[in-house]
């Protein structure tokens, strides 16, 4: 081997490592944090390890904070927001890659437009509206809301997945016979599952992590999801930071699983718009 | 058939459009008319036109110039470093080696997790007695005493902005990865029997091809940053002394802290005029092609 090669290799090598290491290591730290016991939290010089690995932490979360109650509260809600997202988002992204009618090209940029209007400037209006309905401190009223803000971007994934598969395919199956909805279920929508499951966990992991929307919507203790738990955490007094690290490994594991199967698939719907092949 | 075939249009589409009509158009036609209203916590019934007075309340702010530019340096230099780091792991995880699918796992975990959660969890690193930060820094001999990272305005900024680009990295290598492997392996044979180098290569063959790709992503990114309030929240909240306090924290803390729902709907309403001005702009610059889809 050439030296010059050698080098740029080592050099390479050494790069990738030091990022791999900031990029882990904030993660592995707040785990570690979690698992000390409460006198090891704050020691100085600081532990590196805990003298006794425990789930104390943890336990304390879910047996006294409630957080058992949270958990399930981001699930729900985060799972009926974006099971309804990505079914409407199907039904347009579909009309909008495959049939010619007038406006067509007028809804794109209309979705291209709204998607850039961010949830927080929106959550003002929103929470005088949804006071009229006697919405407000209520999960179904959440739901709703998170429906909204995924429902642009999610049609607009969805249109570009639709419009990658050929639709040869769909004219074949309703020559012989199928109807133009039958084609959309039996063929297509198989073709379509990478994209059903990009759009699902995208839209599922911006709703689990949606916090402002949630915090000023959300004000009873049985109502909040994980975010708003954790945003209550720290205006309390006192709170130990093991077992703050113990919520934000909560906070983060969900969408560390969703991506870890999905994030093939969502990269894909992400680049298709900007990468020219 | 022509009229089954829009009524079949007109209902797929329907329910996305009545959701988006009610959920995110209404709201924000909604939101300009309240920034011209005196509607706070308080007000539930009286609520009243009050013409510009939210405009000047926020004009006359002593700290207002301050959160603009505060916003600017915090979109630049989180934008900046986002993408020539991203860009440059991308280059680095480019040519495929052993573990690579999972090393590419390890390291861009963080673009799709809570924004909250990740300012949180730096916080704790970056805490000014017990981080890990300040321990590592000071074994090593580089200071002295440890840094108060977050309650020192000096040094807040800094480190809201150093955790915003370690989030921000993932998403740009993956776009950039993305990009990297659209680029046909024929140009760069075609280069190397012209007995071009390495770094002739990369600058007269990879940037090129991938320039309008970086370009459409730092255009979307700068909206993205700019609406992106959620590691700050979870470090400093735009403190300490409003040091780290942008245009969306402002908002919020408007908000959250003062009630006044007004007063925050006229900064939504300069956020939104601000995003208007630079997607005409964006527009001009990518000329509308990224529309076409």
């Amino acid at each position: 081997m050439k030296p010059r090669k050698v080098i740029f290799g080592t050099l390479r090598w050494t790069a990738l490592s030091m990022y791999l290491l900031f990029a882990v290591f904030p993660l592995a730290w707040i785990f570690i944090t979690s698992i000390k016991p409460p006198q090891e939290v704050y020691t100085y010089p600081i532990r590196y390890w805990p003298s006794k690995p425990t789930g104390e932490a943890y336990v304390y979360l879910f047996e006294f904070a409630n957080f058992f109650r949270y958990f399930v509260n981001s699930i729900f809600v985060s799972m009926a927001a974006s099971i309804s997202a990505t079914f409407i988002a199907m039904l347009s992204g579909y009309v909008l890659a495959r049939m010619r009618f007038r406006g067509r090209y007028l809804l794109t940029l209309f979705l291209f437009f709204t998607q850039m209007i961010p949830a927080y400037l929106l959550m003002i209006p929103q929470f005088s509206m949804f006071s009229d309905f006697k919405l407000i401190n209520r999960l179904s009223g959440i739901i709703l809301i998170y429906i909204g803000l995924g429902a642009t971007f999610s049609t607009i994934m969805a249109r570009g997945f639709f419009v990658r598969i050929p639709e040869t395919l769909e004219e074949a199956a309703m020559i012989d016979g199928c109807t133009r909805l039958g084609a959309l279920f039996r063929i297509t929508l198989r073709l379509m599952l990478p994209g059903v499951a990009a759009v699902f966990s995208f839209s599922f992991v911006n709703n689990w992590n949606e916090l402002f929307t949630a915090a000023l919507f959300l004000n009873s203790d049985s109502k909040m999801t994980v975010p708003v738990a954790l945003y209550s955490f720290i205006s309390k007094a006192g709170i130990q930071w093991n077992v703050l690290g113990a919520g934000i490994i909560i906070a983060l594991v969900p969408t560390i699983f969703v991506f870890s199967f999905a994030q093939k698939y969502i990269v894909a719907g992400l680049t298709q718009g900007s990468v020219k092949e | 058939m022509n009229r089954k075939k829009g009524l079949f249009i007109f209902l797929m589409l329907v329910p996305t459009f009545s959701v988006i009509g009610f959920l995110t158009i209404y709201p924000t036609i909604k939101g300009f008319i309240l920034a011209f209203q005196n509607y706070t916590v308080f007000t539930f019934g009286r609520v009243r036109f009050i013409g510009w007075d939210n405009f000047a309340k926020i004009f006359s702010d002593p700290e207002f110039l301050n959160i603009v530019w505060n916003t600017v340096v915090w979109i630049s230099v989180s934008v900046f470093f986002q993408l020539v780091l991203g860009l440059g792991l991308a280059l680095l995880m480019r040519k495929p080696f052993k573990g690579r699918g999972i090393y590419a796992g390890l390291v861009f975990y963080p673009w799709a997790l809570s924004g909250f959660a990740i300012g949180l969890l730096w916080s704790w690193l970056l805490n000014g007695q017990f981080g890990i930060v300040n321990d590592v820094l000071v074994r090593l001999g580089l200071i002295k005493d440890n840094i108060q990272f977050l309650s020192n305005p000096d040094t807040a900024m800094f480190s809201v902005l150093l955790v915003n680009i370690w989030y921000g990295i993932p998403f740009f290598a993956i776009m950039s990865l993305a990009a990297l492997q659209s680029i046909p392996k024929s140009v760069y044979e075609a280069a190397q029997i012209d007995g071009a180098g390495g770094f002739k290569q990369l600058v007269s063959i990879t940037l090129p091809y991938i320039r309008p790709t970086l370009i459409n992503t730092i255009l979307l990114r700068v909206i993205w940053v700019m609406n992106f309030p959620d590691v700050i929240y979870g470090m400093t909240r735009g403190g300490p002394a409003g040091s780290t306090e942008i245009l969306s924290t402002y908002m919020i803390n408007i908000v959250y802290y003062k009630n006044d729902f007004s007063r925050a709907s006229a900064v939504g309403v300069l956020i939104v005029l601000f995003l208007l001005v630079y997607t005409i702009f964006y527009l001009r610059i990518s000329g509308g092609k990224e529309l076409e889809l």
